[in-house]
């Protein structure tokens, strides 16, 4: 027996003396930045800082906290640790007119031309077993926490030996009366002992063991040691794997703020849920959790540690939960960190060093992206009357950085399963005709108004048999210009054009945007027999969103170690990948799919005037709908289908394009309207046609861009006051402009 | 300053390396002073992509899809977050803390995408810290961004020349130093 305690000394000890929690990587949101003329509302910045757990006070008087008065907003900014700067507690005003900020100052008076806000937690990496936490330390921990947990779990913990033979005693008389175990007795330093060495399963020997461990461990550290490894080792929660431990994490996981700035009700509840994270879960049984709380509370006034009023007072507030879990709001996102972070890191690494990890996600645009797709998702299945649920997956970016701002894997956004955003391998469909254009515009043979036939293909493959493609009308509509026959998304006038500029050119240009693997070099690529993941369909968009430039997509913009050290940048890169003449022309083309080709649909959802640019996708028997476009500052590739890839019966302009149209609504996003590249020029022609026209000249003209030496054949009898040289039309308007300016 | 910029032999890289420091110091700060020509609108009003006015009296007005070409004279210039931020990089980059620099710079990046003379920054940093290509391949995005812009794009091609010189291929680089002549003498 002797031994056996001396055997349980020794372990307790060492493991305890030795003791570092593993600390899962945490993950960051983007940070937002604050400037005079960015297009943010009062009520939005009100929103950002309620996000990030800031309360609204009268007084301002610990960080975390603001004020509004009238159009100003005051903010007492938190220390915060970005990548690449530590910035200590600050005060920020910020003045919030209808159109956006108005003026930023410090607390003296000085103004701020820039400011980020922090940035939101949003997640961390942890180990498989599941444990997750955020390690405080005793100055990060309100002091009314330790003295609740003792008025409430262990009220001789200042005193006792590690146990306390009369809790024991009482809990045991009331077990033996029951035959089972119901009640605790544990001390703090038993119940700490429990989580830290021991299973939970209850045993009268186990708890023999425990009582000893308790004692010594008692006997060789501080109670204040003890209570803050306590603090950070209670389990207080469970969310899906992932299970809370600590109250730092608990803290951020059901208040969405630091454990430094609850309130009374806030500790009191966090206390109350000790006692059984699952029962007395707030979220779930918000009841019960609070009869439990305002329980906690009265015991702290019995006991003294707050006045009575201020416990009655705190009882009268509601729970204060946020509706969802802070941490892994966001799966599919995380998964592409984690998968970016894979190529360096161990697992290990990254479950245990407590690395920082900052991302791009913004937290708005994801919020709507989610919504979006839900919403549209349920419609279409609440039209189709499939028993199969519809399945949807997007991805959204900001072109010119490559940033990743938004990924969604399924329509069950909180379920960390099937990524179909990263892992769903679907066909392209019609993807693939903007990049057979572009390669045809490259090639020099085409332009915008060449006129190209729509007419019967027939190819005699390599094994004998047949591909006779055809529209998805079943019609033939002969000569078209080209930029119809990209609006329109003209399957046999498109095969046409592929199969003359050659399928190894095509698939040179789908790889040079980013496609991983070489596509299948068979007729049918052309109509996007080519699976693609819809990340990578929008690192294929991204080049022709930024003008022929690519940057290769991320997520993770920076990773730091837990003691601030800067570990790994993920710096923006850019290489061309095609001319920005090639890309400019096919970018206009792929306005004009919006405003009178098979994007139109989008008009009465998008802000009038915002022009923007894409393609409907949809796959042979309409397995894949997809979409994909841009404005000028953001891009958003959506797909919908069938997880079973049962066909859906409907195009990529019924399916997707409605999601993709309330994506980009609700982005606060600016019209896509890149300079024109010199050496082109801007000419109007028949759409049904061609052929060139002045304008009034025709009831049915689109504006498209051509290189400036392209002759364009005229429509008889349209005349032309320049003689329809394009150049010499544009230098005439840039003329009468000059003139327009000097009167 | 930036030291590791690769400086050979021939005079003409000389000046442009003195050329690199002078504008790590400044040269986008002053650029927030209008120098545009007469008749010209002023810079606020021309910001990068946007279009020029409505065509003159006596032309018709074009179909809502139609946009005028956006091939009147501009400026570029930065705003007032994108200058704080410009000036807290080159204070980086000067003591060498290059990552720090294309940090900061890439924040600039996030609230101007198009401005050609923040990628002409950037393009100097990745310069500095001896990454040619990525400087080479900032310069033609922001030659391509800076259409309508003579000087913006005299500086992208002198960023091109200067990142082609640092890899040994003097023949490009004199030809693209000749490009940026071309469109903005000194």
């Amino acid at each position: 027996m002797a031994l056996y305690v001396l055997y349980l000394d020794l372990l307790v000890t060492h493991q305890f003396e030795g003791r570092r929690w593993t600390l899962p990587a945490q993950v960051y949101a983007a940070p937002l930045e604050l400037y005079a003329g960015l297009a943010l509302s009062p009520a939005e910045l009100e929103g950002e800082l309620q996000r990030l757990g800031y309360r609204r006070t009268t007084a301002l008087d610990r960080p975390g906290t603001y004020r509004v008065q009238g159009e100003r907003i005051d903010v007492a900014l938190r220390p915060v640790r970005f990548a690449d700067e530590t910035r200590t507690a600050t005060l920020l005003s910020v003045v919030a007119g209808p159109k956006g900020l108005e003026s930023l100052r410090d607390g003296a008076g000085q103004e701020v031309p820039v400011l980020r806000l922090e940035p939101l937690l949003i997640g961390s990496i942890f180990p498989i077993h599941g444990e997750d936490r955020i390690v405080v330390t005793p100055e990060e921990v309100p002091a009314l926490l330790p003295a609740a947990l003792k008025a409430v779990e262990d009220r001789k913990f200042d005193s006792h030996h590690g146990v306390d033979p009369v809790a024991m005693l009482r809990a045991l008389w009331v077990n033996v009366r029951a035959r089972q175990i119901e009640q605790g007795g544990s001390t703090l330093t038993q119940q700490l002992v429990r989580s830290y060495f021991l299973s939970t399963r209850q045993t009268f020997t186990r708890k023999i063991r425990e009582a000893i461990m308790a004692m010594a461990l008692d006997a060789h550290f501080t109670k204040a040691d003890l209570m803050n490894a306590y603090i950070n080792e209670i389990f207080l929660g469970q969310d899906g794997d992932r299970a809370i431990h600590g109250f730092g994490l608990a803290s951020q996981f059901y208040f969405g703020k630091p454990l430094a700035e609850l309130d009374l009700s806030e500790v009191a509840l966090l206390v109350a849920v000790v006692r059984g994270p699952s029962y007395y879960d707030p979220r779930r049984h918000a009841e019960r959790s609070r009869a439990r709380r305002d329980l906690v509370l009265k015991v702290m006034a019995e006991q003294g540690i707050v006045k009575a009023e201020d416990a009655t007072a705190a009882a009268r507030r509601p729970l204060g939960v946020t509706s969802r879990p802070a941490g892994a709001y966001y799966p599919a996102y995380l998964d592409f960190v984690r998968r970016t972070l894979r190529r360096d890191y161990h697992d290990q690494d990254l479950t245990e060093a407590g690395l920082k990890i900052y991302t791009s996600l913004d937290p708005r645009a994801q919020e709507q992206a989610e919504h979006a797709l839900e919403r549209e998702l349920a419609r279409l299945d609440r039209q189709h009357k499939r028993p199969e649920p519809l399945e949807g997956a997007l991805v959204v970016t900001t072109p010119q950085s490559g940033d990743v701002i938004a990924i969604v894997g399924g329509r069950n956004v909180g379920y960390d399963g099937f990524d179909r955003a990263l892992d769903a391998h679907r066909s392209m469909g019609s993807l693939v005709k903007p990049f057979i254009y572009l390669t045809a515009l490259e090639s020099g043979r085409y332009n915008a108004a060449t006129v190209v036939q729509d007419a019967p293909i027939d190819v005699k493959l390599a094994n004998g048999r047949h591909w006779q493609p055809e529209n998805f009308t079943h019609e033939v509509y002969g000569p078209v210009p080209v930029v119809r026959a990209l609006a329109e998304s003209l399957n046999l006038a498109t095969v046409g054009v592929g199969l003359d500029v050659g399928l190894p050119k095509v698939a040179d240009t789908l790889q040079r945007f980013g496609l991983p693997q070489p596509p299948p070099q068979v007729p049918a690529m052309l109509l996007g027999a080519v699976e693609v993941t819809p990340l990578e369909a929008a690192q294929l968009f991204n080049g022709l969103a930024s003008g022929g430039f690519r940057n290769p997509l991320r997520a993770v913009r920076a990773v730091i170690s837990a003691d601030g050290k800067p570990l790994k940048a993920f710096p923006l890169e850019v290489s061309q990948v095609a001319s920005p003449e090639a890309v400019y022309q096919l970018d206009r083309m792929l306005v004009e799919v919006m405003e009178r080709g098979t994007g139109r649909g989008a008009r009465a959802v998008l802000p009038a005037g915002l022009t923007v640019a894409g393609k409907s996708g949809t796959s042979s028997d309409f397995r894949d709908s997809w979409f994909a476009g841009f404005s000028g500052s953001h891009l958003a590739v959506v797909w919908v289908g069938y997880d079973s890839d049962e066909p859906t019966g409907f195009t990529g302009s019924a399916g997707a394009l409605p999601v993709w149209a309330h994506i980009m609504a609700g982005l606060n996003t600016s019209s896509w309207e890149a300079p024109m590249p010199e050496g082109l020029a801007e000419m109007h022609i028949e759409f049904p046609t061609g052929l060139r026209v002045a304008p009034g000249c025709s009831d049915d003209m689109v504006a498209v861009v051509v290189p400036g030496d392209a002759s364009i054949p005229a429509k008889p009898g349209c005349s032309f006051p320049d003689n329809g040289n394009p150049v010499t039309t544009i230098l005439n308007r840039a003329e009468q402009w000059l003139r327009g300016l000097a009167h | 300053m930036i030291s590791s910029v690769r400086i050979s032999r021939s005079s003409s890289a000389l000046v442009s390396a003195w050329l690199i420091a002078a504008c790590l110091s400044g040269c986008v700060v002053s650029r927030s002073e209008p120098t545009l020509p007469p008749g010209a609108p002023p810079p606020g009003e021309t910001p990068p992509g946007s279009t020029p006015p409505a065509p003159g009296p006596g032309e018709e007005q074009p179909p809502p899809s139609e946009r005028p070409p956006a091939q009147g004279p501009r400026q570029f210039r930065l705003g007032p977050a994108a200058t704080a931020l410009v000036t807290q990089a080159h204070a980086q980059a000067g003591s060498g803390e290059f990552g720090q620099a294309a940090a900061t710079l890439e924040r600039a990046l996030r609230i101007e995408p198009d401005n050609p003379l923040l990628w002409i920054e950037l393009g100097r940093v990745r310069l500095g810290e001896g990454n040619a290509a990525q400087a080479d391949a900032m310069g033609r995005k922001a030659v391509a961004l800076a259409t309508g812009d003579p000087s913006a794009q005299a500086a992208g091609w002198r960023l091109i020349a200067d990142s082609l010189r640092g890899r040994g291929r003097d023949p490009e680089a004199a030809e693209a130093e000749q490009r940026a002549g071309a469109l903005s003498p000194h």
